[in-house]
């Protein structure tokens, strides 16, 4: 029994020990030669491959920049905030970046359950909080009005999922939709009701609308009841490793019509699906054929071994209007935020980004409505985003 | 300052549940792989009750439990019976069914994308005074005749029963007295983020707050909120080992269960006579101590 | 068209069999839930895909590499994290969350490796159907079901009519009276670890090819519990039928009310079978030790 408590107190001990080294080791303020910004993302758990692209995304952009002697003399200091996919982590780790280590502005990840439950708590800061969630009760507030520090930085579900209906009854002239989504991930969720609203407004139809949870990987019973309707597309929002199951069970079963698919059809997707991705149409970000970013793809896959998505080009864009707001304003995160509301005419990867002071989405921005001719993206149509 | 306020706040949340956990697990020893659907029964029903039907938080926060217990009281039914396994087990499918039913009552629930727009009423006092009433409630109910009882049924079922124990009846009582208060502490979290979603209260949870219980001892109530405190500072300390950091969680609970599987404390409880004698223990170590060197 | 229901659910059923036995296996022998199975699994799925099928071998090495290292990872996990609690007779609730810690090690591992980047097996089958009749059948799962059925009618056998199969249904039966037998006993639970691992390994490819490849590809193993409730616990023939049960009546169910509340009935149906037949459908007797 003795022995025991020795043990406990020396496990108390070190842990104390640990603890108060770890705040005044957090609690360090930044050299004055140094602009540190946060990284808010799912490093590890279901959701860490879409933080993981973000956050290297975002890494590159500030890199490069410091290469070249940083903005204005100081060099930029990233850190990354995992969030495990847990919002209580979340809050821990978003109070840590901006009282302790005090962030001159955040990153934020593009999955929208933990950018909804920062959104509140970010309003009694000043730190700007630079996020890709497409549900636009993210950044706008019941009322109507936009939460002051976040700014989501790619079109919102409601212009994606308008897009995507648009293009498939305008130009493929489908009428009969059939919809496949995940019940359980809020960006499926919030990619349903806009498509929905378009198909109908258009006057046409969606004969069946089916739903999976996150655990279900067999799809072939939910899709027999669709193709037993006779749809001439199938639309589902998803995750990559959901679309390629969908595909791969919907073309076994027979289905020779169009699949319809959001961003995250985009490459990889059509090297991992393993057969031909024809007459697959999905929304992206990024021209991905376009050379300039082809060469940034080679070039990551050879440095880092990451096969890159449009969320590395996301989060590249987000690194990269940073430094320019850094440059502009200085270190100041309510100049860096007022900055970011302001916003005009940015050159991004990811198209031409203008802040809607309204509403905190990009206005006009583009995305790009791709197709697959074997497993070659092929670039159909761009859309400008308007809200 | 606002830091470490944050990170009391969702530590002693935490306890809250663990507490909830150390009732089932460290006094019966039965363990459930879906207490965190309690604590989202707990969490959704205040919630629901305070911004759709404008109850005042007490009120709702009590009903919560209410509803809980009942929901308890049909999973525990057919399982108090049972080997001690299936009560497990039989709480994870139930975990399964809350998360699902959660994603599909959307207009209620908000489903995936999540129910928004809790007041913040969760102050740290009110979780701090809970904690310490909560506590204090379950160190006496351990040294009752019903905590007597439960603590038989531990070390040997069979025993228990033999001299006259009701078994299914104490395993029951123990798992609806858990159940409400990891329920109560469902209520304190949806009020503190604000923001619940469905995929919050997985089994993996559960499994985290068993862990807790332990790591510090499974006999023992000290153990258990000394062991919160450390594993949920933990992971928040060791930010700095980025993704390092759930192996390095991972390893060192290994390490104790391994090399000390009573946990830190064993059975040993923070009593003023156990105080005591520790006093009195560390003062003869020094000493030795002293003497070696 | 019902018939197609059947045979979906038939393909469901045998993942979900492969699952519930390697996890039984454990139980049965030393009556506790190997909560690593999950993480098992994946780890057997990526060791296949890393050593074997990212090189360009084909089907057959790569589930012989993935069985293999689930082997080894077997019986490496039961030196770390279940060998010492053996030792000290320390009651079964120990190994549970031992089983559960050792999981989280392995995915983190997992998730260290693969990073942000998404895997997926390549194509072993030139086109993926069959038809007979009006019955699609996919390739894979019917694969699945040859070789998920060929490893369980072996694991039977040996069980039933061999001396190891024997000495191990003594050690699950009791330790102790087994060690008096003269059996050792440590090496029959290594060896049940290892069998439990390459079972893991092989589901895991199989969970990989048909479901892609990602670090929570494990948590399927979900399915595998509430199977081995259904079917008996401890009991390797009501693993596979509470599975087979299982995978069918999710089918049924998804294609009558929709996969949203499927969980929900199912959790009631194992509720009820606890209440009318608690041992289970193979009404195996595991009693509780004291």
């Amino acid at each position: 029994m003795c022995k025991g408590k020795k043990f406990s107190v020396v496990v108390m001990l070190i842990v104390l020990t640990a603890s108060v080294l770890a705040f005044a080791a957090g609690s360090k303020e930044a050299a004055a030669s140094e602009i540190v910004i946060g990284s808010v993302q799912d490093i590890t758990g279901p959701t860490s491959s879409l933080g993981k692209m973000v956050d290297s995304g975002a890494r590159l952009a500030i890199d490069e920049v410091n290469a070249k002697g940083g903005v204005n003399g100081k060099t930029i200091r990233i850190i990354t905030y995992d969030t495990k996919g847990d919002v209580n982590e979340a809050i821990n780790a978003f109070t840590r970046a901006v009282t302790t280590d005090k962030v001159s502005a955040l990153i934020g990840p593009p999955v929208a359950n933990i950018a909804l439950a920062l959104a509140p708590i970010s309003e009694r800061y000043s730190v700007p909080f630079l996020n890709l969630a497409i549900d636009p009760k993210v950044q706008i507030k019941a009322d109507g009005t936009p939460y002051k520090n976040m700014f989501g930085m790619q079109p919102s579900a409601d212009q994606q999922g308008s897009i995507m209906a648009q293009y498939a009854i305008e130009k493929r002239g489908f009428g009969k939709f059939g919809i496949i989504y995940n019940e359980s991930n809020a960006y499926a969720v919030s990619l349903l009701a806009p498509f929905v609203d378009t198909v109908k407004a258009n006057g046409k139809t969606v004969a069946v609308t089916t739903s999976y949870t996150a655990n279900d990987k067999d799809f072939k019973t939910l899709l027999n009841n669709i193709l037993q309707a006779g749809v001439d597309a199938i639309y589902s929002p998803g995750y990559t490793q959901e679309l390629i199951l969908i595909t791969q069970q919907a073309r076994a079963m027979g289905f020779k019509g169009a699949l319809i698919y959001g961003l995250d059809a985009g490459p990889p997707f059509n090297n991992l699906l393993g057969e031909s991705a024809d007459n697959i149409y999905f929304i992206n970000n990024i021209d991905t054929t376009e050379p300039h970013l082809e060469a940034i793809t080679k070039s990551v896959k050879a440095t880092q071994n990451i096969d890159v998505t449009n969320k590395f080009f996301l989060g590249y864009d987000i690194g990269n209007i940073l430094v320019q707001a850094l440059g502009a304003v200085g270190s100041d995160s309510v100049a860096i935020r007022d900055y970011v509301e302001n916003l005009k005419g940015y050159q991004g990867l990811t198209g031409v980004i203008t802040m809607d002071a309204k509403t905190h989405f990009p206005l006009g921005l583009e995305m790009v409505m791709h197709t697959y001719e074997g497993t070659t993206p092929v670039v159909l149509e761009r859309y400008s985003a308007s809200y | 300052m606002a830091l470490l306020i944050s990170i009391l706040t969702s530590t002693l949340i935490t306890l809250i549940a663990v507490i909830g956990i150390y009732i089932l697990t460290g006094m019966t020893g039965l363990f459930s792989l879906g207490q965190a659907s309690f604590m989202a029964i707990g969490a959704y029903t205040s919630g629901l009750l305070v911004v759709k039907w404008g109850l005042p938080f007490p009120l709702a926060c009590l009903i919560a439990i209410f509803l809980a217990v009942l929901v308890g009281w049909i999973v525990g039914l057919p399982t108090v019976r049972l080997r001690r396994d299936y009560i497990s087990l039989v709480t994870l499918g139930f975990g399964e069914a809350i998360t699902a039913i959660l994603n599909r009552a959307t207009p209620l629930t908000g489903g995936a994308a999540g129910f928004v727009g809790i007041p913040p009423y969760t102050s740290f006092t009110l979780v701090l005074v809970s904690a310490v009433i909560i506590i204090a409630a379950v160190a006496m109910f351990k040294v009752s005749k019903f905590g007597r009882q439960c603590s038989a049924l531990r070390g040997d079922e069979l025993a228990a029963r033999a001299v006259g124990i009701n078994v299914p009846w104490i395993k029951m009582t123990a798992f609806l007295f858990s159940v409400a208060v990891t329920a109560y502490s469902g209520c304190l979290y949806a009020f503190y983020t604000t923001y619940v979603d469905p995929s919050i209260f997985g089994w993996r949870k559960s499994a985290d707050w068993v862990i807790m219980v332990f790591f510090g001892g499974s006999g023992s109530l000290t153990g258990a909120v000394l062991a919160t405190f450390i594993l949920s500072g933990l992971p928040e300390i060791l930010r700095f080992l980025a993704d390092y950091r759930s192996i390095f969680y991972a390893a060192l609970v290994l390490l104790i269960i391994n090399f000390k599987p009573s946990g830190l404390l064993g059975s040993w409880e923070l009593t003023p006579k156990n105080l005591r004698k520790l006093a009195r223990d560390i003062s003869l170590f020094m000493k030795k101590g002293g003497k070696n060197a | 068209m019902s018939l197609q229901i059947l045979i979906n659910g038939l393909a469901l059923g045998s993942v979900y069999a492969l699952i519930a036995t390697g996890f039984s296996l454990v139980f049965n022998v030393l009556k506790f839930s190997n909560f690593a199975y999950g993480a098992m699994m994946t780890c057997g799925a990526f060791f296949g895909y890393f050593l074997s099928a990212a090189n360009g071998w084909g089907l057959v090495p790569t589930l012989l590499v993935a069985m293999v290292s689930g082997a080894v990872l077997g019986l490496l996990g039961q030196v770390i994290a279940f060998q010492r609690i053996l030792n000290n007779n320390s009651s079964p609730i120990y190994f549970f969350v031992s089983s559960i810690t050792l999981g989280t090690l392995l995915e983190g591992f997992v998730t260290l490796k693969v990073g942000a980047n998404f895997y997926n097996y390549p194509r072993f089958f030139e086109s993926s159907t069959f038809k007979i009749g009006s019955v699609i059948i996919s390739k894979s799962d019917a694969m699945m079901f040859v070789l998920s059925a060929i490893a369980l009618l072996l694991l039977a056998y040996v069980i039933k009519y061999t001396r190891i199969g024997r000495a191990l249904r003594s050690v699950s039966f009791n330790r102790d009276n087994a060690s008096l037998m003269g059996i050792n006993v440590t090496m029959i639970i290594r060896l049940t670890f290892m069998v439990s691992g390459a079972l893991a390994g092989l589901s895991g490819v199989f969970l990989g090819i048909n479901y892609t490849l990602y670090p929570t590809l494990g948590s399927l193993v979900v399915k595998g519990f509430i199977a081995s409730v259904i079917g008996g616990l401890g009991s390797l023939s009501g693993a596979v039928i509470g599975a087979v049960l299982l995978g069918m009546m999710e089918t049924f169910l998804i294609h009558l009310i929709g996969s949203g509340y499927a969980p929900v009935v199912t959790f009631l149906i194992m509720l009820v079978f606890l209440l009318v037949r608690p041992r289970g459908i193979a009404g195996s007797n595991v009693q509780e030790k004291a």
